[in-house]
């Protein structure tokens, strides 16, 4: 456990600094006292000096392990909730992956720092006291003392803080995924001349964020001045305590009577014994914002699909499809419910008009839309709740593009295809043009928008993409949208003909297409 | 002075009052905190040798002066640094919402294809790289109230002598000296490691998001994350050599502080007392020396997103006059032979897929600004208008009809400042897409998710098509209007478009494939390669 190493690292640094108190106290107790004591009590200062330098390295880079340990244990949780969901059903992308990245590292200060600098702070203060106690048990008393009320005020404080704490996350979250989404779509803000406006509303959000962290400081600060005043008064006590005690002129009788060495030994231990709580208040951030974000990821990870078995579908053959009354259900918004029979081994065109769900239900085949009620049947079984992931071929609505080159595009359909595979699909796609008439050819460099490629040449990559993974399955969304007339017929007369007695579901508009399937379904 | 510096300045500006309160109570807590320290070392020690001398030395030893102000110092200490706290935090922040925004401008009135950035990265530029000079600006007081303990110790250091002052004062100059030096060899590195690992973490999790389905559908998800498993990874190692740093750094100042007190010990030439003063002196003069090296940490650490921020505050620090409008009486576009369009005339632009249609309509609307000589407006090449000018001519609803994050209405109210619901409304029934909107249970208040990714495909290009209606410009730039739509849906479409445009006057180009919306223009632009 690096965590309670780097705990222990911490309360050995409450060693080092009882090493450098009784350095002080022995250099300037008796000037009398012969040269070897002396030095001996200089070079310990200088060694508990060094000593303290090296034990608290080693407890930040201990700290900072077991921070990375406990991010690693989370992290494929949170990618399992952001690429679990079809992209229709998000609310801010930009704050989904503040989650999965942001939020992680937000925990990093909590289990670095926060963690083992709490369990210090139980100890090294018990340890300074100890020390103490040893040169003037009333002045240990004093010490233990002024904690209790401290003890008190920082509990009021620290519980309003949390839950501060938690809502300003909540609002950097919205923040961030707000700046992400409106950069994003700079070219339809500046197209109609909406700049003022949108920065206007940009504004407003930014000074409200700003605001409400005041507000979450006000009440950090607070428990730290709380902290910061009881640290000083101690410091204050014992330095008067032991001051009157030396002259004598205590008002009240005490068993003990102190001389310079002991006092000074207490007096430099005073602030010692505040120390690893002053160290924990200032990690408190750390605190706050881990918690908050620890209980975010738990959120999320809650509301996340079980766990995606990855290839754990396999279809053996080309399968027959029944929808059972199913009911997609985002929410805001409900689709369904829709019956409907896809036979095996044949081409089925879906139509209906916009809006009625088409995509979604291609969606829920993949698990990948949250289907509310009713049931989805693959050749008689029920569908599992990861969909038929890796088990089809499959062209969306929207053609998503991963930087790279035209093959690797093409090639993520099916990772262990040769190049002479990819370049056949891509020629039976329709894409031998944009292979020819550019540098690069099949080595094209592609970037995730797409730049340089026109709506219709998208939609052969993801044509392609099918034709490569040859699927016993294939869903295909609107494949020839974008495209003109004559080349949608040429493009449809291809995909029908290479996915012959593969069960073929595609969604189309147009009627020329439908009718080139072997059965229609119209969604109303 | 640079760029961004003169942009914090007159952002700053305001709040001018706040930080001198700030520094002023930071300059009280980091004096009080040394004086506290050595005034009671030097307090117990004058007690000790007069307790020991005898009740007369005790009778004139005044106690009552030092014991009183050890407690003032105590809560000075303690109402300074919440003073500093609070206030520095309140103008730092402030002023840091205010930044983000007046970049933010800085980036959307940045010539179009000046930066390639994605969305990701620049998001992280205004919350990441200005998060650093927020803390920048709340550690400014500190730095200064540091310089001003460690001078007070050294004050007092001088009543033990100027050998052990020269000593204390060279100890920590040599420590600052080399913190300063090993912070910028040990931390920037790791530094920029962390913040590159995440944008790029950041940038392949937005990627793949957008490509769930395809995820999903190929059986990509463990390659996937084994890969972000990786990338993670290199996070992790930079995240532990930047700890690694910056624990070393304060490590220095406490082997200093160490020496620092040894030195003064041994060189005192003053009484007891006065040794204890200043050893306790030195202590509190290595405290304030850790909080300066810590900032000379972050310091080395933000000077690489401050390079970036600069670029950014640079790109657009020159105003320039607003450009002269077309008012676009007749546009001239390519073709054998050339088409001219008069105002208020209505053209279609067909064409095999590929062939630059999108790019010909983007042009002319500002939204890119490719050279093409070949269009003219109002008889003028496209170098007289530049894109600003071209956007207050031309509404374009784009192919991919993009969206904001946010509701129906948002996205409308992109298109004009002062829509009415009731024009929002109309623009929606010419659009076909009003009923389906009442059928919504929010309405117009409906939240349309991450780029509109809540609607259909067909809906998201009808909505888009309402925006560019509503912009009320002088000409309609349609790009694909019907894609996506059912075939009564698109006719339904066309008939109402037409009523539309007969009503407001406005012109049309509109690029399509479908014969279906032909009929909206009178002539047709075959564009051939």
């Amino acid at each position: 456990m690096s965590g309670t190493r780097a705990s222990l690292l911490w309360v050995a640094d409450g060693a080092g600094a009882i090493g450098i108190a009784l350095a002080l106290a022995l250099a300037v107790s008796d000037p009398a006292a012969n040269r070897g004591f002396y030095v001996s009590a200089l070079i310990l200062l200088v060694a508990s000096g060094a000593l303290r330098a090296w034990v608290q390295t080693a407890a930040a880079t201990t700290g900072s392990r077991s921070a990375a340990a406990a991010k690693a244990a989370r992290r494929p949780i949170v990618l399992a909730a952001l690429l679990g969901v079809a992209p229709g059903s998000r609310r801010l992308l930009g704050e989904q992956v503040a989650d999965a990245t942001d939020r992680l590292e937000d925990m990093d200060g909590y289990h670095a720092r926060f963690r083992p600098l709490r369990t210090a702070a139980v100890a090294t203060p018990l340890l300074v006291a100890a020390a103490a106690a040893f040169a003037s048990p009333i002045g240990a008393g004093i010490l233990l003392a002024t904690l209790l009320p401290f003890a008190i005020g920082m509990a009021l404080a620290g519980s309003t803080a949390g839950r501060a704490a938690a809502a300003q996350l909540e609002v950097l979250s919205r923040l961030s995924g707000l700046f992400i989404d409106r950069v994003r779509a700079l070219p339809v803000i500046v197209g109609f001349g909406a700049e003022d406006r949108i920065t206007r509303q940009l504004a407003e959000t930014t000074r409200e964020v700003a605001l409400r962290t005041i507000a979450v400081l006000r009440v950090a600060f607070l428990s730290g001045a709380i902290l910061e005043f009881f640290a000083a008064l101690s410091v204050a006590l014992v330095a008067v305590y032991c001051g009157f005690n030396l002259l004598g002129l205590l008002p009240f009788p005490v068993p003990e009577r102190l001389d310079l060495a002991r006092a000074l030994f207490v007096l430099v231990l005073a602030p010692e014994f505040y120390l690893p709580m002053r160290r924990l208040a200032a990690a408190y951030h750390d605190k706050q914002v881990g918690e908050a974000a620890i209980e975010r990821l738990d959120a999320l990870a809650a509301t996340a699909e079980p766990e995606r078995a990855a290839d754990a579908v396999m279809l053996a053959r080309p399968p027959a499809i029944r929808f059972e009354a199913v009911v997609i259900d985002y929410g805001e918004r409900r689709i369904g419910p829709f019956t409907l029979d896809i036979a095996a081994g044949r081409a089925t065109a879906l139509s209906g008009a916009t809006g009625t769900g088409k995509s979604s239900l291609l969606h829920a085949l993949l698990g990948l839309a949250p289907v509310a009620e009713g049931r989805i049947w693959i050749d008689g079984q029920p569908l599992a709740a990861g969909g038929l992931g890796g088990a089809v071929s499959w062209a969306g609505q929207a053609i998503a593009l991963v930087p790279g080159t035209l093959a690797g595009n093409i090639g993520i359909a099916r990772p262990d295809a040769d190049r002479a595979a990819i370049a056949e699909a891509a020629e039976r796609a329709g894409l031998g043009p944009l292979i020819a008439a550019r540098d690069g050819g099949l080595d094209l460099p592609i970037d995730a928008t797409g730049s340089g490629l026109s709506g219709g040449e998208r939609r052969r990559i993801g044509i392609a993409r099918a034709l490569l993974r040859d699927a016993p399955l294939w869903l295909l969304d609107e494949p020839t949208a974008d495209l003109d007339e004559a080349s949608a017929a040429t493009l449809t007369e291809a995909v029908l003909q290479a996915g012959r007695g593969r069960t073929l579901l595609f969604v189309t508009h147009s009627a020329a297409a439908a009718a080139r399937a072997d059965a229609r379904e119209v969604l109303a | 002075m640079t760029a961004l510096d003169r942009l914090l300045g007159r952002i700053a500006a305001p709040y001018r009052a706040t930080r001198l309160a700030a520094t002023l109570c930071a300059a009280a807590t980091a004096v009080s905190g040394t004086l506290l320290l050595g005034l009671a070392g030097w307090f117990i020690a004058g007690a000790a040798i007069a307790g020991v001398a005898g009740i007369a030395a005790v009778q004139g030893f005044n106690y009552l002066l030092p014991s009183a102000g050890i407690r003032l110092l105590a809560i000075l200490r303690t109402l300074g640094r919440y003073g500093e706290r609070l206030l520095g935090h309140r103008a730092a922040l402030l002023v840091l919402a205010d930044l983000r925004v007046a970049l933010f401008e800085q980036l959307v009135r940045r010539p179009l294809g000046a930066g390639e950035r994605t969305s990701g990265e620049a998001a992280a530029l205004l919350i990441q790289d200005v998060q650093a000079i927020e803390d920048r600006f709340v550690r400014a007081p500190a730095q200064a109230a540091a310089l001003c303990g460690i001078g007070a110790a050294l004050l007092l250091t001088l009543l033990a002598g100027t050998a052990a002052t020269i000593a204390l004062a060279a100890i920590l100059a040599a420590t600052a000296a080399a913190a300063w030096t090993a912070a910028r060899r040990w931390l920037p590195g790791p530094a920029a490691d962390v913040q590159r690992q995440i944008a790029e973490l950041k940038h392949e999790l937005v990627e793949y998001a957008a490509a769930s389905p395809e995820i999903a559908a190929y059986g990509l998800t463990a390659s996937i994350n084994a890969g972000l498993a990786e990338q993670a990874a290199r996070l992790d190692a930079a995240r532990l050599a930047f700890a690694r740093g910056e624990a070393r750094l304060a490590a220095l100042g406490l082997a200093a502080s160490g020496i620092a007190m040894a030195a003064v010990i041994a060189l005192s030439h003053g009484s007891l007392p006065i040794t204890l003063l200043a050893v306790l002196a030195a202590a509190g003069a290595s405290e304030a020396l850790g909080a300066l090296i810590r900032s000379f940490g972050r310091d080395a650490v933000i000077a690489a997103g401050l390079a970036r921020l600069e670029q950014l505050a640079q790109a657009n620090d020159r105003k320039q006059a607003a450009p002269a409008r077309p008012a676009g009486e007749r546009l001239t576009l390519p073709g054998t032979p050339q088409v001219t369009l008069a105002a208020g005339e209505r053209l279609a632009i067909t064409g095999r897929s590929g062939i630059g249609k999108t790019r010909l309509v983007e042009t002319l609307a500002g939204w890119r600004d490719t050279p093409d000589p070949a269009l003219l407006i109002d008889g003028q090449p496209l170098d007289a208008w530049p894109p600003e000018a071209r956007r207050s001519l031309f509404a374009l609803s784009p192919q991919n009809a993009a969206m904001i994050g946010g509701t129906i209405a948002d996205n409308l109210r992109l298109a004009r400042p002062g829509l009415a619901g009731e024009a929002l409304w109309r623009a929606l029934e010419a659009a076909c897409l009003a009923e389906e909107v009442r059928a919504m249970p929010d309405g117009l208040s409906t939240w349309i998710g991450d780029s509109g990714a809540r609607l259909s495909g067909g809906q998201r290009k009808r909505l888009s098509i309402a925006r560019a209606l509503l912009a009320g410009r002088r000409w309609l730039l349609l790009d694909e209007p019907s894609e996506g739509l059912d075939p009564e849906t698109e006719a339904e479409l066309c008939r109402r478009l037409a009523l539309w445009l007969d009503a407001e006057g406005c012109g049309l180009i509109l690029v399509t494939h479908r014969p279906a919306m032909l009929p909206l223009a009178a002539t047709q632009l075959q564009m051939e390669g």
